[in-house]
């Protein structure tokens, strides 16, 4: 037990909220707002099992909420131009993958830092949306694409079932293949990786594409629930997507990733906005208390590091100290 | 393999008389970003004749002023190997409690209050980084949220706003009055650079910031505090939003939550464009100068050229792009045996 929550250090605060908030409203724990967040997680937590991937190679992709608006619009706009569901589908993924292998040539091969260069694409990405919608909504109505986020197979939420259906693929590729010791390799290290003859390039250029798809799929999810896309669409998103990341665990730096902290980090989010709405308070306090728990839960590993740190060189003593009493 | 590169290593050297190479790298690093605004400037009475009017430089000018003043201390931050993200969070708290004081107790209020809260602004990063322990990037990403969360928690009743009939009053001059032709923010700007400069150059936190961002390890060996940079950089950073608040709200006259959305990331493209390395222990003030340049004047030539905004945003990271690939393809056939790995297949 004590083993599980040292692996997912988020588990505890995660019960405590959810506690708090089963306490202090009478809502919470209805089946239809248990349901809104687990639903509003799975679509958080989709992008973040891919950006996992990316943070534990040590780099980030920014481009994420500008790939989302154009997936969204290029469905979209298929649609409205009376191609098939499928079709329409296959383009927003397509323009997803394509993104992120722009994004992994341009870092790969063409040496600029992935900072950089994800922020360039975000830029340019965000452009082309804007241009090609030239500022308007793209409106459908298409039974097809709600049933990405309405759908129920066998009475579960879609949405819910493709994150756990994802994160139990991203769970068994980072722990339990090649691809996703080399993922972590790059990230502990890089040279070294490349010395013992990994194809560095191509598996950084890899993460980048899967990246990309996961842009797609979260802005076919996003276009999915509000029957619409538009240049608009996923502004300030890639933030989102690294704070999961980030909250749940995964090395700012590279070289450890945890599937499971990001998807409880994404469970973490969705429950406190959630919890915010239900109590009330103004959308102002969502930001400030995501900005807060992004803080102390890196705070808290700091800490923990450091205690682990200070306490090596005495740890016979201590020992000693303990049996003796 | 490593008794091989020994041996060739002075060879190459040798026969390459890489010190020139590297003298024509470095005067790339330095003027690289001036040397294409100069470009774009001689090329612009031809593509957009209005441009050169005074009229329309004053403005141009104006519209700079802050993201440069920020940009000095983002130079700061990205010499010592770290990103302020909060800057845009930073800047729009500051321009709200600004606006608070200057309703409130006048210019002088307005001055201080935007000086104090630019400089708590870094102090709690500061803090973040060096008592919490939290990584830089995750502590400026938090506080982004929280200071940007404030803002908007003061301005819930709607934005903070500048009275019209205080448009006389000394503190909304900033913004408005030239002097000998130039902007007061443009001159603000300067001054703010040329300080920034003698602060890396010329005295020993600079020398150390830098220190410390090509290498921490190396300079704690040295007896070089990471405390203490860290505490210089994003209070210096603070320092810089406060400053640049003034500008920005005495041009903008409001101010809430939103305002400046995606700040950050202009300014820190700026610094990167003139061509400071995002891993730290190279800065170059005259190159962010010129990029913020850069990119104001590519805004405005294609503004009059009549593209739309968003096909703004596709020049400008493409123009990011195509300046970072030539530095990165700089840098890695610039040093010592790279040229043989650039071309090596990766795989």
């Amino acid at each position: 037990m004590t083993n599980t929550i040292k692996k997912v250090p988020l588990l505890v605060p995660l019960v405590l909220v959810m506690a708090i908030l089963a306490v202090s409203t009478d809502t919470f724990l209805s089946t239809g707002n248990l349901e809104n967040v687990l639903v509003a997680a799975a679509i958080l937590a989709i992008p973040g099992i891919a950006m996992t991937f990316c943070l534990a190679m040590g780099e980030f992709d920014l481009s994420i909420g500008s790939t989302v608006s154009l997936a969204g619009v290029a469905c979209c706009s298929a649609l409205i131009a009376g191609q098939p569901l499928a079709f329409s589908l296959v383009v927003a993924l397509g323009v997803g993958a394509l993104i992120g292998l722009a994004n992994g040539v341009v870092i790969t091969k063409l040496g600029v830092t992935p900072f950089i260069a994800t922020l360039a694409t975000m830029v340019i990405v965000r452009g082309a949306s804007l241009a090609y919608t030239d500022g308007h909504d793209q409106i459908v109505s298409s039974p097809g694409l709600k049933y990405l986020v309405a759908g129920r197979p066998l009475g579960v939420p879609m949405p819910i079932v493709l994150a756990v259906v994802l994160a139990a693929l991203g769970w068994w590729t980072i722990n339990r293949t090649r691809f996703g010791r080399w993922v972590c390799a790059i990230g502990s290290n890089r040279e070294a990786a490349r010395m013992s003859g990994l194809p560095v390039d191509r598996i950084r250029i890899a993460v980048y594409v899967l990246v990309g798809l996961s842009g797609g799929l979260w802005g076919l999810l996003i276009s999915s629930q509000l029957q619409k896309g538009n240049g608009q669409l996923g502004l300030g998103f890639e933030l989102d997507a690294i704070t999961v990341v980030v909250l749940g665990g995964t090395a700012l730096l590279g070289g450890r990733a945890s599937i499971v902290g990001t998807v409880l980090g994404a469970l973490m989010i969705e429950t406190i906005r959630n919890g915010l709405n239900l109590l009330n308070t103004p959308p102002a306090y969502q930001r400030i208390s995501v900005g807060l728990l992004l803080i102390a839960a890196l705070a808290l590993l700091a800490l923990r590091r450091r205690e682990k740190r200070g306490t090596k060189p005495n740890r016979v003593p201590a020992r000693v100290q303990e049996s003796a009493a | 393999m490593s008794t091989q590169t020994m041996t060739e290593k002075p060879s190459e050297k040798a026969v390459t008389g890489r010190s020139s190479k590297v003298s024509l790298g470095r005067l790339w690093d330095t003027w690289g970003v001036t040397a294409l605004l100069v470009l774009l400037l001689l090329c612009t009475p031809a593509i957009a004749p209005g441009f050169l009017e005074i009229e329309n430089l004053q403005s141009v000018l104006r519209e700079s002023a802050y993201v440069g003043i920020v940009a000095v201390g983002m130079t700061f931050a990205i010499a010592s190997g770290a990103f302020d993200l909060s800057v845009g969070g930073q800047l729009a708290l500051t321009s709200v409690v600004t606006l608070m004081a200057f309703n409130g107790g006048g210019t002088a209020a307005a001055v201080a209050a935007a000086i104090t809260t630019g400089l708590l602004c870094g102090l709690v990063n500061a803090g973040l980084i060096t008592r919490l322990r939290v990584p830089p990037f995750v502590a400026t990403l938090g506080s982004l949220f929280v200071f940007r969360g404030i803002a908007y928690l003061l301005t819930q009743d709607g934005p903070q706003t500048l009275p019209y009939e205080h448009v006389d009053s000394p503190f909304a001059k900033i913004g408005s009055l030239n002097v000998a032709g130039l902007p007061v923010p443009f001159l603000i700007m300067v001054a703010v650079f040329a300080a920034g400069w003698v602060l890396m150059r010329r005295t020993a936190i600079g020398r150390r910031t830098l220190a410390y961002g090509s290498s921490p390890s190396a300079a704690r060996f040295c007896g070089i505090s990471d405390t203490r940079i860290r505490l210089f950089v994003f209070v210096l950073v603070g320092l810089t939003v406060g400053i640049a608040a003034l500008t920005y709200i005495t041009r903008v006259w409001t101010a809430d939550g939103s305002a400046q959305d995606g700040f950050e990331l202009k300014v820190i493209a700026a610094v990167v464009l003139g061509g400071t390395a995002l891993k730290g222990g190279k800065g170059t003030l005259i190159g962010t100068f010129s990029a913020v340049f850069l990119v104001s004047v590519l805004n405005e030539v294609l503004v009059s050229q009549g593209v739309e905004s968003a096909y703004q945003r596709i020049v400008l990271g493409c123009v990011l792009i195509v300046a970072l690939t030539i530095d990165g393809l700089r840098t890695r056939f610039a040093s010592p045996g790279s040229f043989r790995r650039a071309l090596r297949p990766t795989s």
